[in-house]
């Protein structure tokens, strides 16, 4: 169930992520384009998932809207459909691959070249009743690039609170995911992550400055590059 | 308040104060795609101004209807293209049919207490916008006093001088709530 007043304090939690973040694009030139179809095949795991469009309820598993900024948020309340997100993010004028693993797996890294974004980056993943929410700046993703999403989904159920969340920008071609499973937990630490988990569950926030290391925000702690603060609700 | 920089305390924020901005909005807009934006206009602003908030003088929603006043009338200042212009949240793209129509419905259900407000016109501003949150948005003085950024007591003599002036408009039940100041 969805309502004006649910929507509206999504929209305005990622404005305030986003502006914690000082942000400061300097990307100009968004990618404006329909959406092509993507090549890349999407690991078996995550196919099989892929038939169900919307559930007959009409709630569908997740949104893209674009503030008038061109700032696209994303929500996802379940993971299912990655396709179906690729497609939407596709509409919003950003090229994406999805894929959602079973818990404990994760694509195996790097998925391609790292992303050219300059200036700052900033992701936010955070919990929202089971589902993820992240904010693409405007221009964050320039044509040629694709948005990577990796979910290493919770063993709970697909409206779950996913037990990892990769996010990425690639340049140029994406390879398709090989399912592997996820590194031992304890390297959260040597990712520089901290997680809180309070009444609201954990809530990651990452940012990167500068055009090296660039944009990543990984849960699982695979790249050492990200500044990663958290705060527990 | 750390509105700005807690996601979990600006929910609960949002959570406690959505319904009351809405009313507030329906009793001064009549177009539900004007009032779905200036919603999100308020709790932004309210964000952008929560260092101003002091606890214990007066209620959080005393502040935020004071902010709520700002956006309000500042909006009412702008063209509307402006006002779409600037604002960073279009809350009016938030809203499918059936949330449009709960708008209209609260809009519509607000109808006799903007019939008050327009009453109120000829007041002074200072007097008006005191009456216009004890009688219409159902403020204490203490609340309202702390929304307008003024001392309880020139609230009270604001209210007193409104309310004479007024008469008959002014003199609904819903104008006897200072007892709980």
């Amino acid at each position: 169930m969805s309502n004006f007043e649910e929507r509206l304090l999504a929209a305005l939690e990622d404005e305030i992520t986003t502006r914690t973040a000082g942000n400061e694009m300097t990307m100009t030139t968004p990618a404006r384009r329909r959406y092509a179809g993507l090549s890349a095949a999407v690991a078996g795991v995550a196919a099989a998932t892929t038939a169900v469009v919307m559930l007959t309820s009409g709630s569908p598993a997740f949104a893209v809207t674009t503030s008038a900024d061109g700032t696209i948020n994303v929500r996802i309340s379940e993971f299912r459909d990655p396709e179906g997100l690729e497609a939407e993010l596709g509409r919003a004028g950003v090229k994406a691959v999805v894929d959602y693993l079973p818990e404990g797996q994760t694509c195996k890294g790097p998925r391609g070249e790292r992303g050219s974004a300059t200036g700052q980056f900033q992701s936010s993943v955070g919990k929202d009743g089971g589902g993820i929410w992240f904010t693409i700046e405007k221009g964050q993703v320039p044509a040629g690039e694709t948005l990577v999403l990796a979910v290493s989904k919770s063993s709970g159920g697909d409206d779950q609170a996913p037990f990892a969340t990769s996010l990425e920008i690639v340049k140029g071609t994406v390879s398709d995911c090989e399912a592997i499973p996820m590194p031992a937990p304890d390297m959260r630490d040597g990712g520089g992550m901290q997680s809180g988990t309070g009444e609201d569950g954990p809530i990651l926030h990452s940012r990167t400055e500068g055009s090296a290391p660039g944009p990543h925000t990984d849960t699982n702690g695979q790249d050492p590059a990200p500044t990663v603060t958290s705060q527990s609700g | 308040m750390r509105l700005n920089e807690d996601p979990a305390a600006f929910k609960a924020f949002y959570l406690r104060h959505v319904d009351a901005v809405m009313r507030f909005v329906a009793r001064r807009v009549s177009d539900p795609h004007l009032a779905a934006d200036l919603t999100a206009d308020i709790f932004l602003a309210a964000v952008d101004s929560a260092h101003t908030y002091v606890p214990g003088r007066g209620s959080e929603i005393g502040w935020l209807y004071g902010v709520a006043r700002n956006v309000v009338s500042a909006q009412q200042r702008k063209t509307a293209r402006e006002a779409r212009a600037s604002s960073r949240v279009a809350g009016r793209r938030l809203m499918d049919d059936d949330d449009l129509v709960r708008m209209e419905e609260r809009i519509d259900a607000e109808r006799r207490m903007r019939g008050a407000l327009e009453a109120m016109r000829g007041l002074p501003e200072g007097e008006r916008a005191v009456l216009e949150l004890i009688a219409i948005d159902q403020l204490t003085i203490t609340e309202a006093a702390k929304a307008l950024g003024i001392r309880q007591v020139t609230a009270r003599v604001r209210l007193h001088r409104a309310r004479r002036a007024l008469g008959p408009v002014a003199s609904p039940t819903t104008v006897y709530v200072e007892g709980q100041a």
